[in-house]
């Protein structure tokens, strides 16, 4: 009977250190997109610490039969706290192969790599590791006072297991529902935008990287708490695949999925297979155990990619759910959108315009500006200025430069030579994210929503200055942020009224048309309350019905004290609101007017006429 | 020029024809027919549609109504490849050549659907066309200035000695004399020789100098069409391009 | 001196093993833009079926070969047909083609332990007399590798620069589209260089095996780390590249190994590689991908 009671408390030990470690790897890959294929290192390092803090030195220990590093023999929790801290401090190198703009398979494989590397070292270094023998006799915390083989003390531990377990899914709840992780979800769906709207990408993968490699360095301590050894051959690079498998059965961007997933998974797959009689050839079990991970995420990946418990949507609006209309769309296939009272809006307050209409100084310049990609040069010299309060046009042919022009604006590109001053102050190396802080934000060409996130999340997502957009921010919980958030909601429900597109509040933005798509992304963008907006051929893809009113509603915008540049093809568009229009051929600043004045200008006429 | 790329061409019609991507139409209904020994130019602003419409053509974007026919053939959502064989030759605007292989396995694979003994001939025969080609057959096409990268690309698809050429805005990114060159003797040449050849074209007005037949396209639709001749004294051609009223609709 | 050059000659004979592992991986990824992870578990089977034929169905050793190779191909061929190709298609992230591959890896690996059990198996061919040229080593086994990798190698060659099919795999992975324009089936041609590849894929294992003497279903697991080492110091999609990175990465793990603890004799591979990831991931020369 009392076997029964052991073996409970032993999957108890085993599902928590498991559900942490797949909650934080979860966190890392669900949440923030970043794949972290070396995870299973942070967990095997973390147990390493705690069993070298807890140990005594290793001459004297055991008559020295293995070689260790630190032998403090620190009583408990400090071989804990030292573990997740190691954990934490490994994942600072680990940030600089994620962080870097590698395809993401690469990076993968970098990390992948980095694990089996880490290991081949370990199985090979004896005086820091002992080799691939690994450690034995690990001190168990309390052992001096409380008899680890007693039931009562394997139940305790297996309760205090549990319970941080279970702090951990509650505190990764408070970091990931907040501010701060649909910032995460907005870098996992496109980090280039993210960091265009003000999202320091560093600090959120590091932070991210960090909390994970202690929840994980905390796991492993844990683990090796209980079974007394460590060894190298239980950390191999595919026992984080195994932790993938979990995540992707169970399901990605869902904290549930993911402590379900460490259930049927690791913890199952382990447990089950215990009650299968020894055969002939002991091989053939575990061999299968991992035939049968390797079809699980082949089949989940086909059949149910995002999971049994698939990532939730978050309904922001508030209770209401509105049924999304039914689509009714035009002889083009087009959903119509008809625009809701945006006349009525008051755009000062609710975009917190500062600055009065009417001053026309320079606000953003260049000055030589000049980008070449592989060899082939395609802006050069441009200096342009634009005014304060004017809606600026940019035109030209093909291929003239437009485009790469407003990138290195707006940060998205690193000129090749020349300077940008914003406000007087020289901004050329200034990094995207900070730009957008200091007002200068920008849209993109090709569709750049946050498909995983609503539409309402998409609009609250940009708002800066959030108190619960930072890492201690979401700690210190809903109390702390709240009520800001329910207010930025507000604002962004004011918004989508006004552009008519409330019932899609709650609809994934990846969901929608491509007119609306467009129309979300300028809301997103004018929510971040820019001082200089760069919009990047907006009216693309929308009827020109439409454009035609958020053309009105740029004006407005201008005259409110915004600073607008636009690239546009829709000449008729540039005519209506633009002025000045800025022209550029081959890179260069060829006119610059009203466009009744540059169809006036023979040069401007042969650009787009003979070349 | 050399008789041994002339071709009996065949009429290229497109019918009401809608086309886009993931479902979207980009383009609208248009119709356009091209005929042997015409060429046939499409312009129009940014934007305004004229590389899908040639993409949908030659199966590279799917047709979502209307339908595309070479001679007798219905070829409406044809792999290209299949399109291929039957006559047309595509030269898309950008990335139009192999960079990593030399000039002379750039007309290989343009004649990748000949007879083996008959490549050696052909290639001599496009040679002949573009005779600049000559010095540089072992050079990476990659390493090639904009006109002669152009003239591969072009000289790729003569290899199959194409009925139908297809051209999307052969001039761009090429400096304005190289650019007259290749429409007022290669192209203009192309349809002396019985070719059929559709055109996109951004420098609107060396367009109309080498055509039979203009179409402006604006929004997706086909806004303003007729000969050169009457197009350029028709003052919508010009609004057409830089607003004034005429792409508002 | 005598112990670089012995060291060199171990180099030689890696290096002759990995260019052939590595120029089939990297024309994977040329045509298909997949980095198949699952190449070194198509490895280990196919050297198991030349082990099998050639020890227990007492075929002639170079029949047995060809047993390997084929099995490369077609077990190649079929993952790319009946798991890369559908789930490229629903446009996934290139991370989940990864993940994807890691699980047929998982199941290829490990169904095979499944059958053959976990125990080491020993593939001793004769090794033949002693060569000696230059302060170097070689067995007759060894120079036979050495022998079929320089043949391989200059096959491929000849394909790739003279065939029309070679032609065409390397238009394709250049510019699929245009090649499509200009009537090559690509679809035909990717499906032909899983073959190929494979082929390789399938010769390389069975060398292996007979290199190392000794191995299990799991050996190949960490020869994927040689072979993206080796494919990334060319440049991914590059076969010219491979060959060179390859005989990099042998000589410079085994030379390495005459001087340092041999234990550590991979990490070279491993620091190399993580540096081009972090630095050049297009290799020393290259942009992007070509064929």
């Amino acid at each position: 009977m009392s076997a029964i009671f052991f073996y409970l408390a032993t999957v108890l030990v085993y599902g928590a250190v498991d559900a942490m470690a797949c909650l934080a790897l979860n966190v890392e890959f669900g949440f923030a997109g970043l794949s972290n294929f070396g995870f299973i290192i942070f967990q095997a390092v973390g147990a390493y610490v705690a069993a070298a803090l807890s140990m005594g030195p290793w001459k004297s220990s055991n008559g020295g039969f293995q070689q260790y590093v630190f032998g403090w023999h620190l009583p408990f929790p400090f071989p804990w706290i030292g573990a997740a801290l190691a954990g934490g401090l490994l994942a600072l190198p680990f940030v600089f192969l994620v962080g870097k703009r590698l395809r993401g398979d690469f990076a993968a494989v970098g990390l992948l790599v980095s694990a089996v590397l880490l290991n081949q070292l370990v199985n090979n270094y004896v005086p820091l590791f002992n080799g691939a023998a690994g450690i034995s006799i690990v001190p168990a915390p309390f052992q001096g006072f409380w008899n680890p083989q007693s039931l009562g003390y394997q139940f305790a531990y297996g309760g205090v297991a549990a319970v941080l377990s279970i702090l951990t899914y509650f505190l990764l709840r408070r970091i990931t529902e907040s501010p701060y992780g649909r910032s995460l979800r907005a870098m996992r769906d496109n980090d280039i935008v993210a960091d265009s709207l003000g999202k320091n990408l560093r600090v959120q993968r590091t932070s991210i990287m960090v909390l994970g490699g202690m929840i994980a360095g905390l796991s492993g301590a844990i683990l090796v708490g209980f079974i007394n050894l460590w060894a190298p051959g239980a950390w191999g690079y595919a026992e984080t695949i195994v932790l993938f498998a979990a995540i992707i059965v169970g399901g990605a961007g869902n904290h549930k999925g993911a402590v379900l997933g460490a259930i049927l998974v690791p913890l199952g797959f382990e447990e089950i297979t215990r009650f299968i009689p020894p055969l002939s050839n002991p091989s053939l079990i575990p061999a299968l155990q991992w035939v049968a991970i390797g079809l699980l995420i082949i089949l989940f990946l086909w059949f149910r990619p995002n999971g049994i418990l698939p990532e939730r949507r978050r309904i922001l609006s508030g209770g209401e759910v509105l049924a999304p209309a039914p689509a009714t769309s035009n002889d083009d296939g087009e959903p119509l959108i008809n625009l809701g009272n945006l006349d009525n809006m008051d755009f000062r307050s609710l975009l917190r315009l500062k600055g009065d209409a009417g001053e026309h100084d320079v606000i953003l310049s260049t000055e030589g500006l000049s980008r070449s990609f592989h060899g082939v040069t395609v802006v050069s010299d441009v200096s342009i200025q634009i005014q304060r309060g004017r809606l600026t046009g940019l035109i030209g042919p093909n291929g003239a430069g437009k485009s790469t022009t407003l990138a290195m604006l707006a940060g998205t590109l690193a000129p090749s030579s020349g300077k940008i001053f914003y406000e007087g102050r020289d901004i050329s190396s200034m990094p995207s994210h900070q730009r957008a802080q200091a007002g200068i934000v920008r849209t993109f060409q090709l569709a750049s929503e946050f498909k995983k996130l609503t539409v309402l999340e998409n609009l609250v997502c940009a708002i800066p200055h959030q108190s619960g957009d930072s890492f201690v921010g979401a700690a210190r919980g809903r109390r702390h942020w709240g009520r800001e958030d329910q207010e930025n909601i507000e604002r962004a429900k004011e918004m989508l009224d006004g552009f008519g597109l409330s019932q899609y509040a709650d609809s994934y933005a990846g969901g929608l048309s491509g007119g609306q798509r467009r129309l979300v992304e300028i809301m997103r963008a004018l929510l971040a309350e820019p001082k200089v907006l760069l919009l990047d051929e907006p009216m693309a893809g929308v009827h020109p019905n439409l454009a035609h009113k958020i053309g009105d509603q740029l004006t407005r915008l201008v005259e409110s004290g915004m600073t607008i540049a636009m690239v546009e093809h829709e000449l008729a568009i540039m005519d209506a609101f633009c002025d000045p229009v800025i022209v550029l051929a081959e890179g260069q600043v060829l006119a610059e007017g009203t466009m009744a004045e540059l169809r006036a200008k023979a040069e401007v006429v042969e650009a787009y006429l003979v070349g | 020029m050399s008789g041994d790329l002339s071709t009996a061409g065949q009429i290229l019609r497109a019918t009401g024809l809608s086309a886009g991507y993931d479902g979207r139409a980009i383009v609208h209904d248009v119709s356009v027919e091209a005929t042997p020994g015409k060429v046939v130019s499409i312009v129009g602003p940014n934007g305004s549609g004229k590389s899908t419409l040639l993409k949908s053509l030659v199966g590279v974007v799917p047709v979502l109504g209307g339908s595309v026919s070479v001679g007798d053939t219905d070829i409406t959502n044809m792999t290209p490849e299949r399109v291929a064989t039957l006559g047309v030759g595509y030269v898309p605007q950008i990335d139009d050549v192999f960079p990593p292989l030399t000039v002379k396995e750039n007309l290989d694979i343009g004649g990748y659907l000949l007879p083996r003994h008959e490549v050696a001939a052909r290639i001599d025969s496009v040679l002949e066309f573009f005779p600049r080609l000559k010095s540089m057959m072992s050079r990476r096409a990659g390493k090639l200035s904009g006109g002669e990268r152009k003239m591969l690309a072009m000289g790729r698809v003569l290899m199959l000695r194409p009925s139908v050429l297809v051209l999307d805005e052969p001039t761009a990114n090429l400096a304005p004399l190289v650019a007259t060159q290749l429409l007022e003797e290669y192209i203009r040449g192309f349809a002396e020789k019985g070719s059929t050849v559709l055109l996109v074209e951004q420098r609107a007005k060396a367009a109309l100098r080498v055509s039979d037949w203009t179409c402006v396209l604006g929004g997706g639709r086909i806004v303003l069409q007729g000969p050169p001749s009457e197009l350029e004294n028709n003052p919508m051609f010009v609004e057409s391009f830089l607003g004034g009223g005429a792409s508002r609709r | 001196m005598s112990v670089f050059l012995s060291s060199l000659g171990f180099g030689l004979i890696t290096a002759a093993v990995l260019a052939i592992a590595t120029v089939g991986f990297t024309m994977q990824f040329a045509v298909t833009n997949v980095l198949n992870l699952a190449y070194g578990s198509v490895m280990i089977n196919s050297a198991f079926v030349t082990y099998y034929l050639n020890l227990h169905a007492h075929l002639n050793a170079w029949v047995a070969m060809i047993g390997g190779v084929v099995t490369g191909s077609v077990a190649s061929y079929l993952i790319n047909r009946c798991i890369f190709t559908p789930f490229q298609r629903r446009n996934l992230p290139p991370i989940t083609i990864v993940i994807v591959a890691l699980g047929v890896d998982l199941c290829g690996t490990f169904g095979l332990q499944a059958i053959v059990g976990g125990s080491y198996f020993n593939y001793r061919q004769s090794p033949g007399r002693q060569w000696h040229f230059w302060g170097m080593y070689f067995s007759t086994l060894q120079l036979t590798i050495i022998g079929i990798a320089v043949v391989v190698l200059a096959l491929v060659h000849w394909l790739l620069k003279y065939t029309r099919l070679g032609k065409a795999m390397r238009a394709t992975s250049a510019n699929m589209n245009l090649a499509r324009n200009s009537g090559v089936r690509t679809q035909m041609v990717i499906s032909t260089t899983w073959i190929i590849s494979g082929a390789l894929c399938g010769l390389a294992g069975t060398v292996f095996a007979m290199d190392t003497g000794v191995f299990d279903a799991t050996s190949a697991q960490l020869y994927i780390v040689l072979l993206l080492s080796a494919m990334f110091l060319g440049g991914p999609g590059e076969p010219y590249g491979a060959m060179l990175g390859a005989v990099t990465i042998g000589v410079a793990t085994e030379v390495s190994a005459g001087f340092i603890n041999p234990q550590y004799k991979e990490v070279i591979a491993f620091v190399v590689l993580l540096g081009m990831l972090m630095f050049r991931p297009y290799g020393i020369f290259g942009k992007e991908k070509t064929l």
